[in-house]
């Protein structure tokens, strides 16, 4: 668990700390330590995320390691973020204006967070479907030698890869139904796959739901706090609230996501906050990505899906001129491109259900956080009450 | 294949006898009405001998003579439905088998060529791939009759038919807590726990007929390693089945914020339907998808278990996730019952859940619902611990008109005789409870005979709900300026209490010793009002020179005045009051009646002399008449109507 590697001693000194100096006045100080030493954690570890120290491996952005780092850091930043206004706190400090306000605007967000992690859930699902296909092309075009036979089955499975990779987002659209035929039957000898009459509900979070929007929604009030507010608690509740946007924003950009145009429309995040340039960078690198892709209609950023979406193309040009038994540089060309696709499965098969896990883990931190954080506002309500 | 190699006659005789072998073989595969195995074994003999045969004068490949006809034959027959718009399984079971008998050949022949490879042939590797390509043909064509099968034969079940609704009829109790002014409906009835009749319940989700045709083409499919294709069309038409009919259950996709901003009557509809779509998906729908995939995989190990998975995952993640957002909602008191449900449902369905995802793969499902179910359990408990806090906390500004029955009592009550049947749950969800950390209670004394029903949890915790109750009843009194209305208005919601106790099963929880007690407190109540009352105004009528024989006109016309007037006062007043309980009205009636009348008529009786109409206003039977006005509700007065 890489939430114990940074802030394992980190968590200790706060509460030990607090402790220690909570009923003084004194502990502003500390305080305004606590909040530089956060603010630098989220800092390095984006920092990372963006150029890899030497020693690390190099993953690349938006790949399913990538974005289990990405999880990781989440998680870390939060269980921070959490100590650093929770523990060894007074209820009552909380419950004070600006957080009386700011606090339950970051639950509201967590909330809207939730929804997309379901969305990305269903949509990691997709991927996979996509990985069977993909493996079904593999394993077909690894026969030797490969017949006309082979090469038909890997293009029929290419094909339904594609048509559920380019799937159009506004139909709700499916990565089963696309690839069938049955619901136009065979009439006019028409083999070519139209897309099905049903709209899957699984796939949708929710009726006209829309992952573009609800990240828009999740920005809402996300305004940098200024003045006085910005060397107090405002601060980490802002930087989290920031650190939680963009992670289910990439997430949304790299994972197929129910409705998610216009999604590179930027949040703001001022860039002379020293904390946020790596994620700045990170946030323009993605944001440009999308911009790219986004006119064709595509299944998302994901490292990998990009790669089986790029070897497809060409192992679909190559089985459809394909003709025993073929040219031997392009058969050389294509065990090639094979070779990558299986490795991309490969990839897939090993980090997916892991990715999948780690999504849920965060649903569920999300969730304990959020009763964490309502409890101690209920506790912090009461004990003012009296005073108002 | 050495044993082929061997087998290889080299002079003429062998080939003579491996001709008549081969000859008897093919007899034997022309009859009718062989056992599908037996036709498997005699085909694959034949290509044997067939091979054996092109082997041995093999140099010039003419000896593959026998093998490319069949292959020709076979693939005659898997081509010419390449071209017709027809469905194969559509146009009769000979068809059928007639083209799973040419992809078998196909199968074969393949088996056969490859099992001779060793030898560098050209012949035999242009066989081998033409019948890779017929087969692949034919597969492709399988996996489209797979999904028009699945879909042709689909059964339609409608979600009314599986009667797994609850039984419960307590709807009026969805108000919320603080919304509640109206009498809830009288009507008892609660579930019945023994018609929970979902159990074990499989139905053809695929026509039975259909069954064969299904698992043939799957074993075939399997065997021609075209068993990944087999699994993403099965996985593909079932997991559509699945999602159209949960569409019928109008279950709604909600989002988690929907479901936290949602109003509680849609609120308490959805966690209606999901106790009820949980029912029917895991105990009907997912059994009878498993007894299927049993069916048509249970040959194919784990990919078994997977394509299940696959077919129920996302269902399955939308059923988990309004039990999470339901579990992380605030637990108001009105969810109570509703939590309660849907744990009861759950960990009624656990044991199914485990079973239908014992292997590895659905091991997540298992957990997740594991974990869905402690968490609706401490929901249940925190809305439990909510529905006493808003009891003593809840809060009048303005005394209820007439004394009745205070609507947070009727509310209370109302709920709480729901409970008895939820007994075995909140015994488990409140064990660790303390039943007095919310509202200090002294228990009373139960004596030696402690049966086990007064001194389980719930037992405890049902008595702390009423004590804190009746002191916020109490309170409650407080705001009535009258005090004998203080006491109808306590007198009326104890009883009130004590009607509800013994009416149900709360009985068994409070145990007699608390019903006499509270009997006795409303009576005492009664008493109260009478002396707060009537006291006064009978002190008029008494004599208070017990000696002398009457008193003076000037006295009895003063007293009967006043009298009259007090009683008016009274009458005025009293008949706005209320007793809505009949019976308690007619016996507080009767012991003022008693009391009051028969003062008075002592009192007319002792100075016949002074009796005129002018100053005896009401004769004894008219008070006692007047009496029968009183705690009506309906506000009446005497002087105003004799004034005009």
């Amino acid at each position: 668990m890489p939430a114990t590697e940074y802030p394992g001693s980190f968590l200790g000194r706060i509460s030990i700390r607090r402790n220690q100096v909570i009923a003084m006045d004194g502990n502003h100080e500390q305080e305004l330590e606590d909040l530089e030493l956060f603010q630098k954690h989220v800092s390095d570890r984006f920092t990372e995320l963006l150029s890899p120290p030497d020693d690390a491996p190099v993953e690349a952005p938006l790949s399913i390691p990538w974005l289990r780092k990405l999880l990781d850091v989440f998680l870390c930043c939060e269980a921070e973020f959490k100590a650093i206004l929770l523990m060894g706190r007074d209820p009552s400090q909380i419950s004070k204006p600006p957080l009386d306000r700011l606090i339950p605007e970051l639950l509201d967000r967590a909330v809207k967070a939730l929804d997309v992690c379901n969305a990305v859930t269903n949509g990691v699902d997709s991927v996979r479907h996509c990985q069977r296909l993909a493996e079904i092309a593999v394993s077909a075009l690894n026969q030797k030698p490969i017949g006309d036979g082979q090469a038909r089955r890997a293009r029929k499975a290419l094909n339904s890869l594609m048509s559920a990779m380019n799937l159009d987002e506004k139909e709700g659209g499916s990565t089963k139904t696309t690839e069938r035929s049955w619901s136009f039957g065979r009439r006019g000898g028409n083999k070519d796959r139209a897309p099905g009459q049903f709209r899957p509900l699984s796939w949708q979070v929710a009726t006209n739901w829309s992952a573009a929007k609800q990240i828009q929604a999740m920005t809402t009030n996300l305004v940098a706090p200024r003045g006085g507010e910005a060397s107090g608690l405002a601060s980490p509740v802002y930087i989290m609230s920031v650190v939680m946007v963009f992670v289910m924003w990439a997430l949304v950009a790299a994972i197929p996501c129910q409705e998610r145009s216009g999604l590179a429309t930027h949040f703001p995040v001022p860039k002379q906050l020293s904390w946020a340039h790596s994620m700045i960078g990170l946030q323009e690198k993605i944001g440009d990505e999308w911009k790219k892709k986004e006119k064709k209609g595509m299944a998302g950023l994901l490292e990998e899906m990009q790669k089986m979406e790029k070897l497809g193309q060409s192992l679909i040009e190559f089985t459809d001129s394909f003709q025993f038994p073929g040219e031997t540089e392009k058969l050389e060309e294509a065990a090639a491109q094979v070779a990558e696709l299986a490795e991309t499965c490969r990839r897939m098969e090993e980090g997916l259900v892991p990715l999948q896990m780690q999504i849920r883990e965060v649903f569920h931190r999300i969730v304990r956080s959020r009763t964490e954080f309502l409890d101690v506002l209920d506790q912090g309500g009461k004990s003012s009450a009296p005073l108002v | 294949m050495d044993e082929h190699q061997s087998a290889i006659p080299t002079y003429e005789g062998d080939l003579h006898v491996v001709a008549a072998a081969h000859h008897i073989v093919k007899a034997l595969g022309a009859t009718k009405n062989l056992s599908h195995d037996l036709r498997k074994i005699l085909i694959d003999l034949d290509t044997h001998l067939s091979m054996i045969t092109s082997n041995i004068d093999s140099k010039g490949g003419r000896g593959f003579f026998d093998v490319e006809e069949r292959l020709k034959q076979a693939e005659r027959k898997i081509v010419s439905w390449e071209s017709d718009p027809v469905m194969i399984w559509d146009s009769g079971p000979r068809k059928a088998s007639e083209y799973l008998e040419a992809v078998d050949e196909i199968q074969t022949l393949i088996d056969g060529l490859r099992g001779l490879s060793v030898n560098e042939n050209r012949k035999q590797k242009e066989l081998l791939h033409h019948a890779a390509g017929v087969l692949q043909m034919a597969m492709s064509r399988l996996e489209e009759e797979l999904v028009h099968i699945l879909v042709q034969h689909r059964q339609q079940f409608k979600p009314k038919q599986m009667s797994s609704h609850s039984n419960r009829k307590d709807v009026v109790y969805d108000e919320s807590f603080v919304s509640v002014e109206d009498e809830p409906a009288e009507e008892t009835s609660g579930r019945n726990c023994s018609s929970d009749d979902s159990s074990e319940y499989i139905v053809d989700l695929v026509h039975a007929d259909a069954i064969p045709d299904i698992k043939s083409i799957a074993k075939v499919m399997f065997t021609s390693d075209y068993g990944q294709e087999f699994c993403e069309a099965f996985i593909g038409v079932q997991k559509e089945a699945l999602e159209q009919y949960f569409a019928t259950l109008e279950v709604g996709k909600l989002t988690i914020e929907d479901v936290l901003k949602m109003e509680w009557t849609s609120m308490s509809s959805e966690m209606n339907k999901w106790t009820w779509s949980m029912k029917i998906i895991f105990r009907v729908y997912l059994a009878s998808e498993k007894w299927l995939c049993d069916l048509v995989l249970g040959d194919f190990g784990s990919v078994n278990p997977f394509c299940f998975l696959e077919i129920s995952k996302s269902i399955i993640l939308c059923l988990l996730n309004f039990g999470e957002a339901i579990a992380m909602g605030p637990h108001q008191p009105e969810k109570l019952l509703r939590l309660l449900d849907m744990y009861e449902t759950l960990a009624d369905l656990l044991l199914d859940i485990d079973t239908l995802f014992s292997e590895e793969v659905g091991s997540f499902v298992r957990i997740a619902f594991h974990e869905l179910l402690e968490r609706l359990g401490d929901s249940a408990a925190a809305a439990f611990k909510a529905f006493g806090i808003a009891i003593s906390s809840n809060r009048s500004l303005y005394p209820l008109p007439g004394g009745g029955v205070h609507p947070l009592n009727k509310y209370v009550m109302n709920y709480i005789r729901m409970f008895p049947e939820y007994c075995d749950t909140l015994n488990l969800l409140l064990k660790d409870q303390d039943a007095g950390a919310a509202n200090p209670v002294t228990e009373p004394e139960y004596g030696q005979n402690v049966s086990l029903s007064t001194s389980c949890p719930i037992a405890c915790h049902l008595r702390s709900i009423t004590s804190s109750l009746e002191s916020n009843l109490q309170k409650k009194s407080k705001l009535y300026k009258n005090e004998a209305l203080q006491h109808i208005f306590l007198m009326n919601n104890v009883h009130y209490v004590v009607q509800k106790v013994k009416g149900s099963e709360l009985r068994l929880f409070f145990g007699d010793e608390w019903i006499r007690k509270h009997n006795a407190k409303f009576q005492q109540y009664a008493t109260n009002y009478e002396r707060a009352t009537w006291s006064s105004v009978v002190s008029l009528l008494k004599d208070d020179n017990p000696g002398s024989s009457s008193m003076s006109k000037s006295t009895f016309k003063e007293r009967c005045k006043g009298f009259s007037v007090a009683f008016e006062e009274v009458y005025k007043s009293q008949t706005s009051w209320c007793i809505p309980d009949p019976q308690l009205r007619e016996d507080l009636r009767i012991s003022t009646s008693l009391k009051v009348v028969h003062a008075y008529r002592t009192f007319l009786g002792r100075n016949p002399a002074h009796i005129d109409d002018k100053c005896v206003k009401h004769t004894a039977e008219d008070v006692e008449k007047l009496l029968l006005d009183l705690f009506e509700g309906s506000p009446r007065s005497l002087r105003s109507s004799r004034r005009w």
